[in-house]
C-alpha cells in the first residue's frame, strides 16, 4: 500500500514528520517498507549561471560564475547544457551528493579552483538522467531550496499490509489507525451528499441463479456526463504513487479504491444491456479484461452480466468492452459486496492480482458502501457534470454488529505487564470500538464496522497492546523446571539428535564431509530410481524438482560430478536427511557416497577404495552407534541401486539398517565422469534409540592371563554366510573364545566353482587362568568338528 | 707377568676392531677360556697364598677393566653400525602431499546443534514432523483456512497424492504444524522445539524452494508475551554471541498466533559488513506470538486453563546473518569447495 504524505493529510491532522510517521506506521504492525522523502534535499538551493568561459586546460569543461542568492561561486561544469542565464540545483562544498555517494570537496580540476556543483537529475536520484544539469523552466529566486523548487515536498509511503488489515488498504483507514495512536487526529471526510436525484436508472439488476457470491450491490446512473481529464489536483495525486491517469471516471474509481480502500466499477452504460445480472459463467465463456487480456473462465466463476455477455468478473476486474472511454456519455456505477471467498479463489485459479481483488477477499466495511457511492457520486457529478439518478439496489445489506465480552484482567494474564482497566478502555475508544457495558473486571465491546478481523476477546487484547506499544512489554525469562530436564533426558528426538551428532563426528573424522541436498528428484532420477509416483510435486518450479526423492543416492552423484569438475578426485560426502517411500513414509537416514579415482602418485601410495573397505567403513559407522555390524543378519542386497554382487543388507528383524555397495553401472551410466563410486545407507531410525544414544556400551574382556592363538582354514560352500560361522565359532565357548578375526579369502578356479576357501584366527583367553597345553588343543579340535559339521565345511592344510 | 704390557696390548686391539666381529674375536683372545688373561688367572694356583693374593686382586681388577672396555667398544661399534645405516634411509622429506580438502559440517547442522543447546538450557525438549504434511495440519488446524488470503503470504508447494479428506498433501510451508501434533499428542505443559525443513515455491538469492525453520511451543497455565520477548531476546544474544543486543518487538499477523509480532535486531554496516547489536537499522530475524486461543481448541487444549506462545525462526537466514553469508542456494549446492571454506571442522562442530 503506498500513499503520499499529503494524501495521509487529507484524513489526518498532525504535527508529525514523515519519519516519525512512519516510524509510527511500524509500530501499528502496518510495516513501513520505504519513505521516499526528499526533505534533506531543502539544502540544495536554485542557482543561477551568470556568466561563463571556456576552461583554459580542458575542451569539454566550462568555467562558471554561479549566484546562489548570497554569494558567487566559481563551478567547474561539464555539461553540455550550460548556458548564461540558466537556472539550476546547486551544491556547495562538504555537501553529499546522494547519486553519487560522495561528499563534495572544493578543489582544484585541471588548475582551475572549483567551489560547488550544478545537478542534474540522477546526481539527486531523481531519475537516470545525466544528459546535462537541472535546467529549471519556472523563474524561482536564487536561494529556493530544491525541494521547493522541484516540487519534492511530498514524501511516499509504502508500507506492508498484513491479511487481516484489509481496513487499512485505503488512506483513511491508515489515519483512522494512525490517529489511535495519538499521531494526529482523524478529519471527516469532506464531500456534498447529491441530493437531487431525478430519475430511476434505465439500467436494473435483476440477480437470479444466485450463488451467494454478492451479498449487496448498490448503482446509480448518471447521465450527460463529460469524460474527459481529471482534473490536476487529481491527476497529481494518481502520479504520485506511479499511475497514469486514464480519464476522469476511471480516476475516481481508482481514486476511491486507494483513499476509501473501497473498490468500485463504472460501466459505460451505452454498452451494456439494461437489465444486469450475477451470475455463474458458462463453461469456457470468455471475456477481454481492462488489462488487455482474455480469460477463460469457469463455471465457478461469479460474473456480472447483461443479457447476452458477461461484463466483469466479480470483484476482480472489468471487462474491456464496457470500460469508459472519453466518449463516454452516460455512466453505470456499480458498488457491491462480494464473498471475500468466491473473489480469493477465483482471483487464485485466473492468476488475477487487481486492486479490487486484493481488497474485495480481505473483507470490506459495509458502512463503507453507501458512503462509497456517495462519494464517488459527488466527484463524478463535479468534475463530470450531469445528472444522477436514484439508486437501484440488489440483495440486502445485512450490517451485524459484533459484540464482545471482555475481562480487563485477560490483558494481564496474556501480557504479562497491568494496565488499568480505564487505560484500556480509553484505547479501545481511539480506535472506535463502543464501549457498552462495564464495571471494573469486565465490559462488552462493540467492534467497528471495518474491523471484521476482530472477532473474540484475545482480538482485543492485541488492539490495546498494539496502541499501548510492543516496546512497553516487560521482557522475562521463565525458569526451567525439573520436568523439563526430565522431558529432555527422556526425549526421544533429542536422543536421535545426540546420536546424529555423534555419527557426524565419526564421519567427518573420517574424512567425508557434510552436505545438504534438496528433497526432491528430478524427472529422471524418479525414473531410474522408481520412487513412488505419488511423490509427484503438482506445481513444480522445475523438472530437477519434480518429486520428493525416495534416496539421495541420485542428488549425491550429481554432487559427485559438480565437485568432479571442479577438479575434485577423490569426493567423499554425506548427508543425514529424509527420504519418502509415499507421501505418509518418510524415513531420515544416512547416505553416502565415495568416488575414488584410481591413484596415480607414485609416492603417497594408497590402497584402491572397494567393498571391503565399504564395509570396514559401514563398521565404523555402525560401531559409533553402539552396536557390532557382525552381530546383523547380512544378505545381498536385492536394490537396483547397486552393483548385485557387490552391495549388502544388515537387518535387525525384519528391520532393515543398513544398505552398501558400489553403486549399479546402469546408474553410473548417467554420471559417466565418475568412475569408483560406493554409497552407504544407514537406517538409523530402525535401530533401538536407547541402545544408540548411550555413551558407551560394548564391553571388552580385559583378562592379565596369557592368550593364545590359533588359524583355522576350511573349505565352505561359496555363499556360505560368514557372519554366521563366526557368530557359532564364538558361541562354542563364550567364556574361552575372545575373538575370532577372519584374515583370509580364497575362491579360485582350482578349488571348483561351489567353494571357497577361508582363513580365521581364533583367540583364547580366560578370565581365571593360563590354559594348558590339554585344554587348548581340546577346544581346537572341538572347533574343526563343529564347524565340518555343521557348515559341511572341509577342514583345509 | 707385566698387566700393564697385557693392559697395552689389549687397549691397543680393543680400540682397533672395527666391527663388533672383530671385536668378538678380541674378547675370546684375552677372556675365552683359552684367553690370555683366563690363562693367567689360571697359573695363580700355583702361586703361593701371599702372591696369590696381590697378583690375584691385580689381574681381578685387569679383568674387569678389558671387560668395560669392551662393553663400552661394543656399544659405540653398536651405535656406529646404527647411524652407518640410517644414512641409507633418508627418504625426501620435501616430497610434497597430494591436496587434500578439509571434511567439515554443513553451517546448518551447527546452527541446528546450536539451536538445540541453547533451547535445552531453557527447557525446551526437541520434536518433530514430517515435511509432506495434510492440509489440517499445515493450514486448517493452525487457523488458515481455505481461500484465507494468508495462504498466500507463502507460495505451497502440493502433492499430487491426496489425503483422507481428499486435499492434496502439502510440502509443509513452515514447522508450525509440529506444535498441532505435539498439542495432539501431549497434555501442557508442553516446551518444544521442532526443527526442520520447510518448503515454499520460490527461488532467488534470498529465497530457495527448500529451508530450515526452528518451531518453538510453551503452553503451560501462564506463559505470557514478556515471557516469550525475553526468550527470544536470549536466545538471540547466545546465538549471534551479542550481549550488548538492540531489538525491536513490533505488531504482526500471523493466523495461528494472536497477539502476533516480529522481531528485528538492530544492525550497522562497519567496513561494508553487517555488524549486528547496535546501529539504526533493522534485521527481521523471527516472527513469534501468543498461541491463538483457536488454535489450541482445535487441539483439544482447555483455554480457560492454558496459553502458550509459539515462534518461528529461519534458521538459514540467522545461520546467513552469523557467519556473513549472502547466497542462499550455495548451502545446497553439495559444493565441497563452499563447505570446506564456511563449513566447521570436528573441532569447532
Amino acid at each position: 500500500m503506498k500513499f503520499s504524505y499529503s494524501w495521509l493529510c487529507d484524513h489526518l491532522e498532525t504535527d508529525k514528520n514523515a519519519n516519525e510517521i512512519g516510524e509510527a506506521l511500524t509500530n501499528l504492525g502496518l510495516e513501513l517498507e520505504s519513505l521516499i522523502d526528499y526533505s534533506e534535499y531543502s539544502k540544495f538551493v536554485v542557482a543561477t549561471i551568470k556568466d561563463f568561459r571556456k576552461h583554459p586546460n580542458a575542451d569539454r569543461l566550462n568555467i562558471c560564475k554561479v549566484d546562489d542568492g548570497t554569494n558567487t561561486y566559481q563551478v567547474i561544469c561539464g555539461a553540455n547544457n550550460v548556458k548564461k542565464g540558466l537556472k539550476g540545483i546547486f551544491a556547495k562544498d562538504g555537501m553529499y551528493i546522494p547519486g553519487t555517494q560522495i561528499n563534495l570537496k572544493k578543489g582544484k580540476i585541471r588548475g582551475e579552483i572549483s567551489e560547488g556543483m550544478l545537478l542534474s537529475e540522477r546526481e539527486l536520484n531523481l531519475s537516470d538522467d545525466h544528459e546535462g544539469i537541472i535546467e529549471l523552466l519556472d523563474d524561482f529566486q536564487n536561494g529556493t531550496s530544491a525541494v521547493e523548487a522541484l516540487k519534492l515536498n511530498d514524501p511516499i509511503f509504502e508500507i506492508g499490509i498484513t491479511p487481516n488489515r484489509g481496513d487499512c488498504l485505503g488512506v483513511r483507514g491508515v489515519a483512522r489507525d494512525l490517529s489511535a495512536k495519538g499521531v494526529g487526529k482523524l478529519k471527516p471526510l469532506n464531500f456534498k451528499k447529491i441530493n437531487q436525484l431525478e430519475f430511476a436508472s434505465p439500467i436494473i439488476w435483476n440477480i437470479n441463479n444466485d450463488d451467494n457470491s454478492c451479498e449487496y450491490v448498490v448503482s446509480r446512473y448518471f447521465k450527460n456526463v463529460n469524460n474527459s481529464k481529471s482534473p490536476e489536483w487529481l491527476q497529481k495525486k494518481l502520479i504520485s504513487l506511479g499511475l497514469r491517469p486514464i480519464n476522469a471516471l476511471v480516476d475516481i474509481t481508482n481514486y476511491i479504491t486507494i483513499d476509501l480502500g473501497r473498490p468500485l466499477h463504472v460501466f459505460d452504460a451505452d454498452k451494456i444491456g439494461k437489465k444486469l445480472n450475477m451470475r455463474l459463467a458458462n463453461a469456457n465463456e470468455r471475456i477481454l479484461a481492462l488489462d488487455n487480456k482474455e480469460y477463460t473462465l469457469d463455471k465457478n466463476t461469479t460474473v456480472i452480466a447483461d443479457e447476452d455477455n458477461a461484463l466483469a468478473i466479480a470483484g476482480i476486474i472489468g471487462g474491456d468492452y464496457s470500460g469508459c472511454t472519453d466518449d463516454t456519455k452516460n455512466v453505470f456505477l456499480e458498488v457491491a459486496l462480494f464473498n471475500p471467498n468466491s473473489v480469493a479463489q477465483t482471483g487464485r485459479i485466473l492468476g488475477i492480482n487487481s486492486d479490487a481483488r486484493y481488497r474485495f477477499e480481505r473483507g470490506l466495511d459495509k458502512n463503507m458502501v453507501i458512503e462509497g457511492l456517495e462519494y464517488a457520486s459527488y466527484l463524478i457529478n463535479k468534475i463530470c457534470g450531469g445528472l444522477v439518478s436514484k439508486n437501484i439496489e440488489a440483495g440486502k445489506l445485512d450490517n451485524i454488529e459484533h459484540k464482545i465480552n471482555y475481562k480487563f484482567d485477560y490483558f494481564n494474564k496474556t501480557i504479562g505487564l497491568e494496565l488499568d482497566p480505564q487505560k484500556q478502555i480509553k484505547i479501545l475508544k481511539d480506535l472506535k470500538f463502543q464501549i457498552n457495558k462495564s464495571n471494573e473486571k469486565e465490559c462488552e465491546v462493540l467492534v467497528p464496522s471495518w474491523r471484521n478481523d476482530v472477532k473474540n476477546k484475545i482480538d482485543i487484547v492485541e488492539e490495546i497492546i498494539r496502541i499501548y506499544g510492543y516496546e512497553n512489554i516487560k521482557q522475562s525469562v521463565p525458569t526451567v523446571s525439573i520436568d523439563e530436564i526430565d522431558k529432555i533426558d527422556n526425549s526421544s528426538t533429542n536422543k536421535k539428535y545426540k546420536s546424529i551428532k555423534k555419527l557426524k563426528k565419526t564421519l567427518i573424522s573420517n574424512g567425508i564431509s557434510e552436505v545438504i541436498t534438496f528433497s526432491f528428484h528430478s524427472i529422471r532420477a524418479q525414473e531410474i530410481l522408481k520412487g513412488d509416483k505419488s511423490l509427484k510435486i503438482s506445481n513444480a518450479i522445475s523438472d530437477d524438482q519434480s518429486y520428493m526423492r525416495n534416496s539421495m543416492i541420485f542428488n549425491h552423484l550429481e554432487s559427485a560430478e559438480l565437485n568432479f569438475k571442479k577438479g575434485f578426485k577423490n569426493i567423499q560426502l554425506f548427508e543425514i536427511g529424509p527420504i519418502y517411500n509415499s507421501p505418509q513414509s518418510q524415513e531420515n537416514i544416512l547416505s553416502l557416497l565415495i568416488s575414488t579415482e584410481e591413484n596415480t602418485n607414485s609416492i603417497y601410495k594408497s590402497e584402491e577404495f572397494n567393498f571391503y573397505s565399504l564395509t570396514e567403513l559401514t563398521s565404523i559407522l555402525i560401531s559409533s552407534l553402539n552396536f557390532d555390524i557382525k552381530q546383523f543378519n547380512i544378505s545381498r542386497s536385492t536394490s537396483n541401486t547397486y552393483h548385485p554382487g557387490q552391495s549388502a543388507e544388515l537387518f535387525m528383524g525384519k528391520k532393515l539398517i543398513a544398505r552398501y555397495g558400489k553403486v549399479h553401472p546402469l546408474i553410473m551410466e548417467e554420471f559417466s565422469k565418475l568412475k569408483n563410486c560406493y554409497a552407504i545407507e544407514l537406517f538409523f531410525e530402525n535401530l533401538p534409540i536407547d541402545s544408540i544414544s548411550r555413551a558407551n556400551s560394548i564391553n571388552i574382556l580385559d583378562s592379565q592371563f596369557q592368550f593364545s592363538e590359533k588359524d583355522f582354514s576350511f573349505l565352505f560352500e561359496k555363499e556360505q554366510n560368514l557372519y554366521e560361522v563366526q557368530r557359532y565359532v564364538k558361541g562354542l565357548d563364550k567364556n574361552l573364545i575372545k575373538n575370532v578375526e577372519f584374515f583370509d579369502l580364497y575362491a579360485a578356479k582350482d578349488l571348483g566353482d561351489d567353494s571357497k576357501s577361508v582363513t580365521f584366527r581364533v583367540t583364547i583367553q580366560s578370565k581365571e587362568k593360563t590354559l594348558e597345553e590339554k585344554d587348548l588343543e581340546q577346544l581346537h579340535k572341538n572347533i574343526l568338528e563343529k564347524v565340518t559339521n555343521k557348515f559341511k565345511a572341509k577342514i583345509r592344510g | 707377568m707385566d698387566i700393564k704390557k697385557v693392559l697395552n696390548e689389549v687397549t691397543k686391539e680393543i680400540e682397533q676392531s672395527s666391527s663388533q666381529q672383530e671385536l668378538q674375536n678380541v674378547k675370546v683372545a684375552y677372556l675365552g677360556k683359552k684367553g690370555k688373561i683366563t690363562e693367567l688367572l689360571k697359573s695363580l694356583k700355583d702361586l703361593s697364598l701371599e702372591e696369590k693374593k696381590s697378583s690375584g686382586s691385580k689381574l681381578n681388577l685387569l679383568r674387569i677393566e678389558v671387560e668395560n672396555l669392551i662393553k663400552n667398544k661394543f656399544n659405540d661399534l653398536k651405535i656406529e653400525e646404527i647411524n652407518s645405516k640410517l644414512k641409507n634411509e633418508y627418504l625426501d622429506i620435501s616430497f610434497p602431499p597430494p591436496n587434500s580438502i578439509a571434511s567439515m559440517a554443513h553451517p546448518i547442522s551447527k546452527t541446528f546443534d546450536e539451536v538445540i543447546t541453547i533451547f535445552g538450557s531453557m527447557g525446551y525438549s526437541v520434536a518433530e514432523g514430517p515435511d509432506i504434511e495434510t492440509d489440517f495440519f499445515n493450514f486448517s488446524a493452525l487457523n488458515i483456512p481455505e481461500n484465507h488470503p494468508a495462504r498466500e503470504m507463502q507460495d505451497t508447494f502440493y502433492i499430487d497424492d491426496k489425503d483422507k479428506e481428499g486435499k492434496p498433501y502439502v510440502l509443509r510451508t513452515h514447522t508450525s504444524p509440529v506444535q498441532i501434533r505435539t498439542l495432539l499428542n501431549q497434555k501442557p505443559p508442553v516446551k518444544i522445539i521442532a526443527p526442520g525443513r520447510t518448503y515454499r515455491c520460490d527461488s532467488d538469492s534470498t529465497h530457495s524452494p527448500m529451508f530450515h525453520q526452528v518451531e518453538g511451543l510453551f503452553v503451560n497455565e501462564n506463559a505470557n508475551m514478556g515471557d516469550l520477548k525475553g526468550t527470544l531476546i536470549e536466545f538471540c544474544k547466545q546465538f549471534f554471541n551479542v550481549q550488548n543486543l538492540k531489538v525491536r518487538f513490533r505488531p504482526s499477523y500471523f493466523p495461528f498466533t494472536e497477539p502476533s509480532a516480529e522481531m528485528d535486531i538492530a544492525y550497522e554496516i562497519v567496513n561494508n559488513k553487517i555488524q549486528l547489536g547496535q546501529g539504526d537499522r533493522w534485521l527481521e530475524i523471527l516472527g513469534c506470538g501468543m498461541v491463538n486461543p483457536i488454535v489450541l481448541e482445535n487441539c483439544n487444549v482447555d483455554t480457560n486453563i492454558y496459553q502458550g506462545f509459539a515462534f518461528g525462526v529461519g534458521l538459514d537466514r540467522i545461520t546467513m546473518l552469523k557467519y556473513g553469508l549472502t547466497d542462499i542456494r550455495s548451502f545446497f549446492s553439495g559444493n565441497l569447495n563452499w563447505i570446506a571454506s564456511n563449513g566447521f571442522t570436528i573441532g569447532d562442530f
